[in-house]
């Protein structure tokens, strides 16, 4: 009896805790009379669908594709430059390794709207900017990077040292085993982090927004600001558009989410 | 023919010195034990054979050639790990023929030999089985049988046994053997354990701290053990000791116990500081022949059924004496220990070499 | 040429090849910014110079510079008070549920996952939401305080500057719930069970418990947990340009959005990387003392 009490004190405050999301489904459901009325409506009155015309009217395709782009561009250098690195840091020990992790833990933790400065100011002088989304991900990567390399290493640790030396006496180079051995052996991991700094760079908004002048190839962070503009008042328009936006974001986390959650606790607290 | 030369082999790691000045020559075909404590070196030793481990001076020779600065793969030698280190994203198939797969060697020469060395091992039938799906013992056999399928220049054996439970530990001890015999292969065998090094191998090597103290057959070491080190380590129930030292007439007197001499004259400077070694089965309540007897008290009595070990006190010190068969003391009896002169092994007390 | 390649297939090359690329990108495209950072704070870098290398020195009149602006006091404090109120109640909160769902009943650990749904979206996309939800005339919380009989008129949430850093930080306690739950849930299921059976063989009720050895236990946890906190916080950004964008009048603005509005808003680029040098600093000695602390604490 009283675990069923305690799932409906758990069921509350989990609702209660995402009203926020409900609302942004509700608002995006009604219609534009409908999100005036006071008292407001707990279920749509009039469902109104009209996702299509708000992704057509606030060219949403162009913006999520440059989102895309940046957040596919960030996954795959920073799976290719931290996936090594991480191996190398959970396999050797010494003072210099220990620098090195200590430097990549303290790379985690710089803020993106303080990095912003030095960074614009600096592609702006080697010619960078006239690629924006280039040096988005540059940016992005850079801000990322640490902390794949960090839950990755966690990966890494738990693969058993043994079987990488095996490798080496059945024949394999230190290049093969990497490949053959270590890299199968950490895939859910790596996989995992991969997604999780995928969902990261897809929701990018401080460097888009300053480093990127064209609105033709921004992304769908800074063109949800641009719509919120300082007088909005079509709120229904603006959560159709942040509903399309994390829809799929949300579904592919409910997916992987156990997986990411004991990725991200491991790579944290250790 | 020699397979293996370790040549004044060093080690060091930071200001760790691992291995100090290792000699070890290794026959063809002989099998080779690595014993010794935990922390004495045997594994690095052995891992710097199979050449995971760097050297920091000296040379190591297989087949004549100098392996130093080779990796792994170029140094053709087996291994089997502790924890078996079966590749868990392979089946038993792949995890035996990974070795040769990497070698790109003819797709019928791989199959022949993965089903040859299955079938030696009893592995047949779990060829396609993932290595979580074995018991420890089936794990164990597709770790030798990894090894075996390449028909290396050396074995290299890292406490394999451990894992496994008693009874099957002595099994397979035996399959090892047996197996190291059939393919007329050079092991090198790596195991705290003394009596599993007695039992399998040709040449045993006792290892302390970095530093081998003394290598030979078994029942080389067993009789003639060099240091007090070696003499304790060698043989279940450990030998006995007892402080002493030698007097005047060169008999050796006890300690805390100037009544008890031992006659026996092998010509000790007066005064010399001494232990005297017995092992527990060279040791009798009853008259044997060339024997010497002194005072004991029995303070304690362990029967396993087949053995009687009789904790004795010689001198306020702790003696263990086996016998086979049944207890005919009881505890608290004040008995007569004879020795067996013969066996009796003394070992100076400064320097805990054999005298 | 030889010995290269081969040190690479089989040495000690392949961990310094792989080590040294991501290093390398993360020296140019992160720790030489920070250098670079701490240079133009030093000078005067504004829209005519942006381009240019040489440009004037000026020793520390920037940071002079910032520390004599009227708002500089306000925005300090608005700064400590988001990252303390923040902190307080997203742990408080993150702690209580956390405890909550480590009772054993049918899908807590379904229901708490569900929580992590508020902090995978994009902070922007969450400020949007709480904007609407904020909203003074047809907000859904004014709706619900108002018939609740907590407030007596409808909060201006956004443009009272009364309370408009109170908004900002009410949406981040929202965002950072779910990251302090899950890591003090961890710590939770750490502690062993019959470390709790033998406290209540000894007679300790439940409260005592919590204070006698979860508390305790969990040290090294809330530590951590703090820390990140703290660099999270002061990371948030996104939520700020999407709810006030500082303003009214700095009544909600923080040094990271401050930092920002100087270099991307008034083109005062070297005040910006003052005051972002100054954050940095305070941001990597937080991490130090973090990092510090879960090396030392590995288990207990």
């Amino acid at each position: 009896m009283k675990r069923y009490i305690l799932l409906i004190i758990g069921l509350a405050m989990t609702a209660i805790y995402l009203f926020p999301l409900y609302w942004m489904y509700l608002t995006a459901l009604k219609s534009s009379t409908e999100i005036f009325q006071y008292p407001p409506t707990f279920w749509p009155a009039d469902t109104q669908w009209n996702f299509l015309e708000v992704w057509k009217s606030r060219g949403m395709g162009r913006y999520i594709w440059n989102s895309l782009l940046i957040a596919v561009g960030v996954t795959i250098l920073a799976t290719t430059l931290g996936t090594g690195c991480a191996y190398v840091l959970s396999r050797v020990r010494n003072v210099w390794i220990e620098i090195a992790l200590f430097a990549i833990l303290m790379m985690q933790v710089l803020p993106s709207s303080l990095m912003v400065t030095p960074i614009f100011v600096m592609f702006n002088q080697i010619g960078l900017l006239a690629s924006p989304r280039i040096a988005v991900i540059l940016a992005q990567t850079a801000k990322v990077l640490p902390l794949y390399i960090v839950l990755c290493r966690a990966t890494f640790v738990q693969v058993p040292r043994e079987l990488e030396e095996a490798a080496l006496v059945d024949g394999s180079s230190r290049i093969g085993a990497f490949f053959h051995i270590m890299l199968p052996l950490a895939r859910n991991g790596i996989l995992v982090t991969s997604v999780l700094i995928f969902l990261q760079s897809f929701g990018e908004y401080v460097y888009a927004r300053s480093l990127i002048a064209k609105n033709e190839l921004q992304t769908a962070t800074v063109g949800l600001q641009t719509f919120m503009g300082p007088n909005a008042n079509d709120w229904n328009g603006i959560m159709t558009y942040a509903a399309i936006y994390v829809t799929p974001i949300l579904i592919v986390f409910m997916l992987l989410q156990r997986r990411i959650v004991s990725g991200l606790t491991a790579g944290a607290l250790k | 023919m020699l397979q293996i030369e370790i040549d004044h082999l060093n080690k060091h790691y930071g200001g760790f010195h691992a291995l100090k000045d290792i000699n070890i020559s290794i026959k063809q075909g002989s099998f080779v034990a690595l014993v010794g404590p935990s922390g004495c070196g045997k594994s690095t030793l052995l891992r710097t054979l199979a050449g995971l481990e760097k050297t920091s001076s000296g040379d190591v020779r297989i087949a004549g050639q100098s392996v130093i600065g080779k990796p792994p793969r170029e140094r053709d030698v087996a291994m089997v790990f502790q924890s078996y280190a079966l590749y868990p994203h392979m089946d038993v198939e792949h995890n035996m023929n990974y070795s040769m797969r990497l070698r790109r060697r003819p797709k019928e020469e791989i199959a022949e030999r993965t089903r040859t060395a299955a079938e030696t091992l009893g592995l047949g039938n779990l060829l396609d089985r993932l290595p979580k799906a074995l018991s420890g013992g089936q794990r164990q056999r597709v770790a030798m049988g990894r090894a075996i399928v390449r028909n290396p220049k050396v074995f290299l054996f890292d406490e394999p046994l451990s894992n496994l439970d008693a009874a099957l530990r002595v099994h397979m001890r035996g399959e090892i053997r047996k197996l190291h015999e059939r393919l007329n292969a050079t092991s090198v065998y790596v195991t705290h354990d003394q009596v599993e090094a007695m039992t399998m191998a040709d040449h045993v090597v006792v290892m302390r701290a970095g530093v081998v103290e003394q290598q030979g057959s078994p029942l080389d070491l067993y009789d003639r053990p060099a240091n007090r080190f070696v003499a304790g380590f060698i043989g279940s129930p450990a030998m006995n000791f007892l402080p002493a030292a030698a007097a005047s007439n060169g008999a050796l007197v006890l300690d805390n116990d100037g009544t008890q001499q031992i006659g026996l004259n092998r010509g000790m400077t007066h005064g010399r500081q001494l232990w005297i070694g017995m092992r527990p089965e060279h040791l009798s309540l009853k008259p044997c022949v060339n024997d010497m007897a002194i005072d004991a008290t029995v303070t304690g009595i362990e029967s396993t059924g087949s053995m009687t070990f009789v904790v004795l006190e010689v001198a306020s010190q702790p003696v263990v004496l086996a016998h086979g068969g049944r207890p005919e003391t009881r505890k608290g009896d004040q008995v007569r220990l004879h020795i067996s002169l013969d066996d009796l092994h003394l070992f100076d007390r400064e320097t805990e070499l054999a005298a | 040429m030889q010995g290269i390649i081969r040190t690479i297939r089989d040495g000690s090359g392949f961990d310094i090849l792989l080590l040294g690329l991501a290093l390398l990108y993360l020296i140019i495209f992160s720790a030489f910014p920070i250098i670079y950072n701490i240079i133009m704070s030093l000078q005067t870098v504004d829209m005519f110079t942006l381009t240019s290398f040489n440009r004037p020195f000026v020793g520390l009149q920037n940071y002079y510079d910032i520390f004599s602006q009227p708002v500089a006091g306000t925005i300090f404090w608005n700064t400590v008070k988001f990252v303390v109120l923040s902190i307080v109640f997203q742990l408080s909160i993150g702690f209580g549920l956390a405890l909550f769902f480590q009772q054993d009943f049918p899908g807590a650990s379904y229901l708490r996952g569900l929580f992590l749904a508020g902090w995978i979206m994009p902070a922007l996309v969450v400020g949007a939401i709480w904007k609407w939800l904020f909203a003074g005339d047809f907000g859904v919380i004014n709706y619900a305080l108002t018939s609740l009989g907590i407030a007596d008129d409808r909060i201006f949430w956004l443009s009272d500057p009364n309370v408009a850093l109170y908004a900002v930080i009410i949406a981040n306690i929202w965002l950072g719930i779910p990251f302090n739950m899950i890591l003090l849930s961890v710590g939770l299921a750490s502690i062993p069970r019959d470390v709790y059976e033998a406290a209540e063989l000894d007679g300790a009720g439940v409260f005592e418990r919590f204070r006698s050895i979860t508390l305790p236990l969990m040290r090294a946890q809330l530590g951590a947990v703090i820390s990140l906190g703290v660099i999270f916080t002061l990371q948030q950004f996104d939520l700020i340009a999407a709810l006030t964008q500082g303003g009214p009048a700095d009544s909600s603005n923080v040094a990271q959005y401050w930092s920002w509005q100087f270099s991307f808003q008034t083109y005062e680029i070297s005040l910006g990387s003052a005051v972002s040098v100054l954050m940095i600093i305070f941001v990597i000695v937080v991490a130090a003392v973090y990092v510090r602390s879960t090396r030392h604490e590995h288990s207990y």
